[in-house]
């Protein structure tokens, strides 16, 4: 069954480079079913416009949804409304009726423009191939079947049941392939080159790998076959046949690093912010040394420097204080690297040098609202 | 309603073990709270909670914790989460350490909620010295909204290092109306706390 999954994918690869399909602009849905879900979508989209997790920055906005655009071409990305949300974890969502979610986290993790025209291409393809609603149709008829199956037939209900269920996640399965491939056709078609795809998920497999390994945790071997309750293949199935399709898609182009760098600078910061307090110290630490891959920013030793302080073993403190003392000295802007080195060598045990370091935090930031915690340590 | 339900108690109380019912704590008699030997002495009358976050805490209110909650944690030592884990091979809370300064105090109530409560709308919006149950300490205040219910929450703390061992109480309520209205019966509870 597994594999079935996968030879399904690979059948539509071959196909991948071949023109879109035809589109359907201001598409109605028809059905009770389809109407229904585009009902609860239409009432989620209401909720997200309100909701206080999106960022409504315009121009990061009219950014992304411009590498949106660009990917799946003008007439297809009319249709959809896109909200960028502040969550510190790789996602992005498409809903039936065309509302499309970009976590912060996926923002922080793809490196140019193209890496991210190849997920949200990847989740449009769900929403042009309307997944969602032949999910629901499949998971329904399986869930009646095997419902009649046990008042009928307990002793079948028994052996039918997991095939039947296996099924469904292969079906699942099924369908992220296809997106995965009408993704990377519209990459194709787009000015960014095919082969995008696969470097995210290259790069998934190795965070997930840091994040276990500092949390002590085995580093688990990446499989070609997903588990029986997997709803999406592995990320190494996913790299593998998205690397043989842009081979034969053959597409080069600009993936665009240093605009999508530009524009996304004054928010790492925070995203930055929001992924250290999370307690993943491998997989964080992996993910900034992927963002200083071209060097360490001032801005990224200070992130790494509030890593290394907050998990706080001995040599954690160590290594805290001199990252806060590399960003120092490269210009970082912020009195906060003093307030980190300070209470860095506090907790080291150098008392005077820490209390120095908080003494320069205060001159420069007289307002802070932790002004007169601070001054307490340093007995002001 | 029920998605209004609150912070800590709320999260744990689908995995905790048969509770206790909830009681009565009666006005004007010194009592101890979250199994250990921190002191209260409330000049009105509270509920106390059946549902614990955590071994060594427990939780208070008057309305239902949606509406406003106190927790007591009782001497939190060195290598142990805040309160119970939600799930600790994916999601793990970040723990105590006995060397701690009081500044990493609300930075580990930060993280720990971000992560429990999985939002990353979470802030410590000001920290001053403060004494807390007979030793120097720390005040601090904060805010978060959680995903589900997307209600503005503030929140009010003061909290310890004493013996290695983490010692505080937390008040929070939606930051509309029922914040204001019982802040003071929490700085009573909380000026009270001794060891």
């Amino acid at each position: 069954m597994k594999r079935l999954a996968v030879l399904s994918g690979i059948a539509f690869a071959l196909t991948a480079a071949a023109p879109l399909p035809p589109y359907t602009p201001a598409y109605e849905p028809t059905g009770v079913d389809e109407r229904g879900m585009w009902m609860q979508a239409d009432e989620a989209e209401r909720q997200m416009r309100d909701s206080p997790f999106v960022l409504r920055d315009p121009a990061l906005n009219a950014y992304v949804r411009g590498i949106l655009c660009r990917t799946v071409g003008q007439d297809r990305c009319q249709s959809t409304r896109l909200y960028i949300q502040r969550l510190p974890i790789f996602n992005a969502t498409m809903y039936p009726n065309g509302m499309m979610t970009v976590w912060s986290g996926l923002l922080l993790r793809v490196r140019n423009e193209a890496e991210l025209g190849a997920v949200l291409g990847h989740e449009f393809g769900h929403f042009e191939q309307r997944h969602t609603l032949e999910g629901f149709k499949r998971a329904r008829g399986l869930g009646d079947l095997l419902t009649w199956t046990a008042l009928l037939s307990p002793t079948l209900y028994s052996s039918m049941a997991t095939s039947v269920i296996g099924g469904f996640y292969s079906f699942s399965r099924g369908q992220e392939t296809e997106a995965d491939l009408l993704g990377l056709a519209y990459l194709a078609q787009s000015p960014y080159p095919a082969a995008s795809a696969t470097p995210v998920w290259e790069r998934l497999m190795a965070e997930a790998d840091a994040t276990a390994a500092g949390r002590k945790r085995k580093v688990k071997t990446h499989r070609y076959s997903a588990g029986f309750f997997a709803s999406h293949p592995t990320e190494l199935t996913r790299a593998t046949y998205l690397r043989d399709a842009a081979a034969k898609a053959n597409d080069p182009g600009d993936p665009a690093a240093a605009a999508y760098r530009a524009a996304l600078a004054p928010f790492i910061a925070d995203f930055l912010t929001d992924q250290i307090k999370l307690n993943d110290f491998g997989g964080t630490d992996y993910l900034l040394a992927q963002l200083a891959a071209d060097g360490w920013t001032p801005d990224l030793l200070y992130a790494r420097a509030e890593l290394y302080r907050q998990r706080g073993n001995p040599r954690d403190l160590a290594s805290a204080a001199q990252f806060y003392q590399q960003a120092i000295d490269g210009g970082f802007a912020g009195a906060e690297a003093q307030r980190g080195l300070g209470l860095s060598l506090l907790r080291s045990q150098q008392l005077e040098a820490g209390k120095a370091a908080l003494r320069r935090y205060l001159d420069a930031k007289p307002g802070a609202p932790d002004a007169a915690m601070i001054g307490a340590l340093v007995g002001q | 309603m029920i998605r209004m339900m609150g912070a800590t108690v709320a999260l744990l109380v689908a995995a905790s073990p048969v509770q206790a019912g909830n009681s009565l704590i009666a006005p004007g008699a010194k009592i101890l709270v979250a199994k250990s030997a921190l002191a209260v002495t409330p000049a009105s009358e509270w509920n106390k909670l059946g549902a614990r976050p955590g071994r060594n805490s427990e939780s208070w209110t008057l309305d239902g914790d949606g509406l406003n909650e106190i927790t007591f944690y009782g001497g939190i030592p060195d290598g142990r989460t805040l309160f119970r884990e939600v799930d600790k091979r994916n999601r793990p809370l970040p723990k105590v350490s006995g060397t701690m300064l009081i500044t990493d105090i609300p930075a580990l109530l930060e993280s720990s909620y971000r992560i429990a409560l999985n939002t990353p709308l979470m802030s410590i919006d000001s920290v001053e010295p403060a004494r807390f149950a007979g030793a120097a300490g720390v005040r601090f205040t904060y805010s978060y909204t959680r995903p589900d219910s997307e209600v503005r929450r503030l929140g009010e703390a003061r909290a310890a290092m004493i013996g290695g061992l983490l010692y505080m109480t937390t008040y929070e309520a939606p930051a509309l109306y029922y914040f204001e209205r019982d802040l003071t019966a929490f700085r009573q509870i909380a000026d009270s706390a001794a060891l």
